[in-house]
C-alpha cells in the first residue's frame, strides 16, 4: 500500500486532482453564469484574480488568512453583481458576440489595472496549512496538508452551491429564472435580481479558485488566471456548459489529463491535451457529455 | 447576350481596383514624407491590417467568433521564420506564399471541429488554440529556436530603391521606407482580394449563412463548407500578416504573439467597424500609431510613462475603448461615419 501511495502514478493522480479542483471551480462558476444569462464570461478569471488581489493587500495589515479569503469572496461577489448591472444588462437581446466582446474588453482592463497597481510579480498569501509533503517509509507522498485543504475547500464550496440551488427558495427562484424567465416573472420572481445574484454567486465561486492559487507555493500573478480560465472553459464545455456536475467532472478530467501529459511528455504540450479532449468530446456529443441535447430553435 | 448585371459587376471590380491603387499610391507617397520611426510603425500597421481584414471577414461576414487569430499569426510567422532562417536567399514572395498556405492549413485544422460549434463555444475553442501555440513553439526547440526564437535577415532594400530615395548617407531612412512600402503594397493587394471576396458569390453565401442558416441550406449552400472556407481565408490572411510582421522585425519568438494580441486584434476590428473593409484599414492605422496615442494620453494625464500605470496604459485604453464601442457604437468608426453621411444626405 505504501509503495502504491508513493508511486509516480499516484503522484500524478494527486497533482492532477489538486489542479483539477481549481479548474472545476472555474468551470462551475462559468456554468452558473451561462445558466442564468447565457453569457460565457471571458473575464471570469480576471475578475477572480482582481478580487483576490484586493483580499491579498489586507494580509499586510495583520488580518488573518480567513478574513482575507472572506474579503476576496465578498469583493468578487460585488464585482460580479456590478458587472452584470453595468456591462451585461444593456446587452440582453443583442447578438451573442456583443457580450463576448465586452467581457474580453473587461478582461484587458482588469489585467492592465491589476498589473499597474500590484506589478506583474506573483504574490502569495500563506494558508495556515503546511505545504510540506507527507512521507511514507522515507518516500514522498505528493499530498500535503495544504493540498488536502485545497481539495476539501473546493469540494465544500461545490456542495454548498449545489445545496443552495437544490434546497433553498433562492435556489428555486434562480433555477426558475434561468429555465423560464417569463413564467417565473409572472409567478412573482424578480428575474432581473436573480440574474444579478447568479453573477454574484458565480464570481464568488471564481474568487475561491483564485484564492487557492494564491495560497499555493507559486502564488498568483495578474495574468495567471488566463490559462486557468481556458482550462475551466474546456471543462465546462466538455460537460455542456449547462451542467454543474459535468463542469466539476470536466475540471477533474482536464486536471488529470494535463498532469499526465506534463509528467510523461512535456509541460509545454499540456495545454494541447485539453483541446484534444474538447474536440473529441464535442465530436461525440456536440451538446456536451452531461446535458440532454436540445434542438436549436430556428 | 450579356446581362446588364454582368457588365455592372465588371465595372465595380474596375472601380475597386482603381480605388485600391489610388489609396496605395497615396500611402506610398506619404511614406516618403514620414520619418523612419513612423515608417516602421506604418509597416506594422499594414501587417495588422491584413490580419484584421481576415478577422472582419470571419466575424462580420460569416458570423463566427474567433479569439484565436494571434495563433494563426504565430503559425504563419513561424512558417516564414523557419523557411527564411534556413533559406536566406529564397525570394520573399515565396516566403509569404508559404506562410499564407501554412496559415490556411492551420485554419482548416481548427475549422474542422470548430465549425460545428456556435458562438461562445467557438470563441472559447479558438482562445484555447491561441493559448496553446506559444508553449508548443517552446517545446520543439530544434525547429523553432525555443525561448530565444529564430533570427533571419531577408529584408534587404534593393539597390535601385536606395539609389532613388537616398543620398549617400541616409540609408536608414530608405530602409524604413522600403519596409513600409513593401508592407503597404502587400496590404493593398490583400485589401483588393478581400474587397472582391466580399462581393463574390462566396461572400454573399457567407452573409446568408450568418443571417439565416436554414434559408441558406434550403438554397443549396453547404453550411459546413462555407463556414470552413471562412476560417481558412481568415487564417490565411492572419498567416500572411503574421509572416509580414516577423519579416519586418527579422525575428519570431514565442512571446511575439501573446494572447493579448488576439484581444488587441478584436479591439481594432470592433473600433474600425465589424465587417467593413474601411474598418480594417482604420484599425491598422490606429495600431500603427497606438504607441503615440498612449504616450499622448500619458502626458495629458501626467502619468509617468515608465511607471507601472504608464506601461499598462495601452491595455487600459484599448479595453475601455472596446467596451465603450460595443455598448454605444457597436458598428465602430466606419458605422458612425456612414451614419453621419446618411444623415447629411437626408438633410440635403
Amino acid at each position: 500500500m505504501s509503495s502504491f501511495l508513493t508511486s509516480s502514478f499516484m503522484h500524478n493522480i494527486f497533482g492532477g486532482l489538486a489542479q483539477g479542483v481549481i479548474f472545476s471551480l472555474v468551470a462551475l462558476s462559468l456554468v452558473i453564469i451561462w445558466q442564468s444569462t447565457h453569457v460565457l464570461n471571458f473575464a471570469q478569471g480576471a475578475m477572480a484574480m482582481f478580487a483576490t488581489y484586493v483580499g491579498l493587500t489586507e494580509i499586510g495589515r495583520g488580518v488573518g488568512y480567513w478574513w482575507c479569503v472572506l474579503l476576496s469572496v465578498v469583493v468578487g461577489m460585488a464585482l460580479g453583481g456590478a458587472t452584470e448591472r453595468v456591462l451585461i444588462r444593456p446587452l440582453y437581446g443583442k447578438p451573442e458576440i456583443n457580450p463576448i466582446v465586452v467581457m474580453v474588453g473587461f478582461l484587458a482592463v482588469l489585467e492592465a489595472v491589476a498589473t499597474s497597481i500590484w506589478t506583474s510579480t506573483a504574490r502569495t498569501i500563506a494558508a495556515p496549512f503546511s505545504q510540506i509533503y507527507f512521507q511514507s517509509h522515507g518516500k514522498l507522498v505528493l499530498l500535503s496538508p495544504f493540498i488536502i485543504f485545497q481539495i476539501v475547500l473546493a469540494i465544500g464550496i461545490m456542495l454548498l452551491v449545489a445545496a443552495l440551488f437544490r434546497f433553498t427558495k433562492l435556489g428555486l427562484q434562480l433555477r426558475a429564472s434561468a429555465l423560464a424567465p417569463e413564467v417565473a416573472r409572472l409567478l412573482g420572481v424578480r428575474v432581473n435580481r436573480m440574474l444579478t445574484i447568479g453573477w454574484m454567486l458565480s464570481a464568488g465561486v471564481g474568487a475561491i479558485a483564485a484564492v487557492i492559487l494564491a495560497s499555493g507555493s507559486f502564488g498568483l500573478f495578474p495574468t495567471d488566471m488566463d490559462g486557468v480560465f481556458v482550462a475551466g472553459f474546456i471543462a465546462a464545455a466538455v460537460g455542456g456548459l449547462e451542467s454543474p456536475i459535468g463542469a466539476i467532472a470536466g475540471g477533474l478530467l482536464i486536471g488529470l489529463a494535463e498532469q499526465f501529459i506534463l509528467a510523461y511528455w512535456s509541460p509545454n504540450v499540456a495545454p494541447l491535451g485539453g483541446i484534444i479532449i474538447l474536440v473529441v468530446a464535442l465530436m461525440i456529443r456536440p451538446q456536451g457529455i452531461f446535458t440532454k441535447s436540445v434542438g436549436r430553435r430556428v | 447576350m450579356t446581362w446588364p448585371g454582368s457588365f455592372r459587376k465588371q465595372e465595380t471590380t474596375h472601380v475597386r481596383l482603381l480605388t485600391v491603387l489610388g489609396l496605395t499610391v497615396l500611402t506610398l507617397a506619404v511614406t516618403i514624407l514620414l520619418p523612419p520611426v513612423a515608417d516602421s510603425q506604418l509597416a506594422g500597421g499594414a501587417a495588422i491590417t491584413i490580419v484584421i481584414l481576415g478577422l472582419s471577414w470571419l466575424i462580420g461576414w460569416s458570423g463566427q467568433i474567433s479569439l484565436g487569430n494571434s495563433g494563426f499569426m504565430a503559425v504563419g510567422a513561424y512558417a516564414a521564420g523557419i523557411w527564411a532562417h534556413h533559406h536566406t536567399a529564397s525570394p520573399l514572395i515565396f516566403t509569404f506564399l508559404l506562410a499564407t498556405l501554412v496559415g490556411g492549413i492551420s485554419g482548416l485544422i481548427v475549422a474542422i471541429p470548430s465549425t460545428r460549434l456556435r458562438g461562445p463555444y467557438l470563441a472559447g475553442m479558438t482562445l484555447a488554440f491561441a493559448a496553446a501555440i506559444a508553449p508548443l513553439a517552446q517545446n520543439f526547440t530544434s525547429v523553432t529556436g525555443g525561448e530565444g526564437g529564430l533570427f533571419f535577415n531577408t529584408l534587404t532594400t534593393p539597390a535601385w530603391f536606395l539609389h532613388f530615395f537616398s543620398g549617400a548617407n541616409a540609408s536608414i531612412n530608405a530602409n524604413a521606407q522600403w519596409t513600409a512600402d513593401l508592407a503597404v503594397v502587400i496590404a493593398g493587394f490583400m485589401f483588393f482580394l478581400m474587397a472582391n471576396l466580399f462581393h463574390s458569390r462566396s461572400g454573399r453565401a457567407m452573409r446568408l449563412v450568418r443571417d439565416n442558416d436554414v434559408a441558406a441550406e434550403l438554397m443549396g449552400i453547404n453550411l459546413s463548407r462555407t463556414r470552413t472556407l471562412a476560417f481558412v481565408v481568415a487564417a490565411a490572411f492572419a498567416g500572411l500578416g503574421g509572416s509580414l510582421f516577423a519579416i519586418i522585425n527579422a525575428t519570431v519568438r514565442p512571446e511575439s504573439f501573446p494572447l493579448t494580441l488576439s484581444i488587441t486584434l478584436l479591439t481594432l476590428m470592433v473600433l474600425g467597424g465589424i465587417g467593413t473593409l474601411s474598418g480594417a484599414v482604420i484599425g491598422g492605422i490606429i495600431y500603427s500609431f497606438s504607441a503615440n496615442l498612449v504616450s499622448h494620453v500619458n502626458s495629458l494625464t501626467g502619468v509617468n510613462p515608465t511607471s507601472n500605470l504608464g506601461s499598462n496604459m495601452q491595455g487600459i485604453i484599448f479595453g475601455v475603448l472596446l467596451i465603450l464601442t460595443m455598448l454605444f457604437a457597436p458598428r465602430g468608426i466606419a458605422g458612425v461615419v456612414q451614419r453621419i453621411r446618411s444623415f447629411v444626405h437626408s438633410r440635403s
